[in-house]
């Protein structure tokens, strides 16, 4: 099996660059649902010890929100999109504002307002691992979205559990999203796709990219 | 004054009270306090996962099966007597439901319950109180004067156990 412990940089780069040409397809996606400008960053790849994953993301308990799917298929791997709670809470009032006009009621049910994040969620992810299998030619199925409000380390929890079963390391693919400009209140909304390969699916990706 | 220690993923924390030991946002990973009131000894262990198949193992804390007796020889060597310990455990939720997909790897909190438990009645250990499963992440908090396992989850405040 794949030795994370030895990845070289040029790993890592060829890494990131998959995870720039998800994040600009997925940043297109989100600027056509939104209809704004989307800015994104250059995403980071690291390898981290899963012990402390979720410092890097912020203090463990800051309250976040989360849409996990799962791709299956040759590429099998995990996606999380993460973000503020409050982030979330713009961010879909944006959505629904675009589909209902200023006829929105003000006190949507959790519900609706989770199944709005779950679909701008999913669309976001869908197009980031829809970038990197068409770049790798091969074909995945991707599950249906879940929802979570919850302490970051609470989480995390599952990302480190995942690699958790294989070692001591994961290798993360971390980018940014920015919604819009700012806000009236100065307020801007961002936003984090976090890419985890399986092992395997690590493997095949450097196999393709041949970095391996 | 009570001395306060974050006990880690994967960690393992054996203290003599007067102690407080806290874990921040448990996802699917499981709390285990073992105490011994009369010695005033209690341990701490943030297991991620149920089994270490044999795995090389760089944290004892890590797996239900290596921490649990971890705990409990760390706490003899301290001075407590395993006849006299108690357990309380909280954790193993699951943070995302997906339907249609194969969900294994996200009920692990289902089965770290369950080899948690079953190592404890291995070993012998009564476990005295737990709060498990659901959806929620948990931060706990066990104090070595009370005795108790305070809980705190999102939205649903804080009990104590």
């Amino acid at each position: 099996m794949l030795d994370l412990s030895s990845f070289n940089n040029l790993q890592l780069d060829a890494i990131r660059e998959v995870g720039n040409i998800g994040t600009g397809n997925a940043a297109t996606a989100l600027s056509k649902l939104l209809s704004c400008m989307i800015g994104m960053d250059v995403p980071k790849a690291d390898l981290v010890s899963i012990y402390n994953i979720a410092e890097h993301y912020g203090a463990p308990d800051t309250l976040i929100a989360a849409v996990f799917v799962r791709s299956l298929g040759e590429f099998g791997c995990s996606l999380i999109f993460i973000q503020d709670e409050e982030d979330t809470r713009l961010m879909v009032n944006l959505l629904l504002k675009q589909q209902f006009g200023d006829s929105l009621p003000g006190d949507l049910p959790q519900e609706m307002l989770d199944s709005a994040f779950a679909e701008v969620g999913n669309i976001i992810l869908s197009s980031f691992l829809n970038a990197i299998n068409l770049l790798l030619g091969i074909q995945h199925q991707i599950s249906v979205p879940g929802v979570a409000h919850d302490m970051l380390a609470s989480i995390l929890d599952v990302v480190a559990t995942i690699f958790g079963q294989m070692g001591e390391m994961a290798v993360i693919v971390n980018t940014e999203l920015r919604v819009g400009g700012v806000d009236n209140e100065g307020r801007k909304i961002t936003g984090n796709i976090v890419l985890l390969p399986d092992p395997d699916a690590l493997e095949l990706l450097l196999r393709k990219l041949r970095v391996l | 004054m009570e001395n306060t220690y974050h006990v880690g993923m994967a960690d393992l924390i054996v203290v003599s009270s007067p102690a407080k030991l806290i874990t921040l946002g448990l996802g699917s990973c499981i709390g285990l306090v073992i105490f011994d009131s009369v010695a005033q000894i209690a341990g701490m262990a943030h297991i991620m996962l149920p089994e270490s198949r044999g795995a090389n193992i760089e944290k004892i804390g890590k797996f239900a099966d290596t921490a649990v007796p971890a705990v409990i020889s760390e706490m003899i060597k301290k001075g407590a007597s395993k006849t006299r310990m108690k357990a309380k455990i909280a954790g193993g939720a699951q943070m995302f439901a997906l339907q249609g997909a194969p969900t294994d790897f996200l009920a692990v909190g289902a089965r770290n319950i369950k080899e948690t438990t079953t190592m404890l009645a291995k070993e012998g250990i009564h476990l005295v109180a737990s709060d498990t499963g659901g959806h929620k992440g948990r931060t706990v908090e066990f104090s070595t004067t009370t005795w108790m396992l305070a809980i705190k989850t999102l939205g649903q405040g804080k009990t104590e156990i």
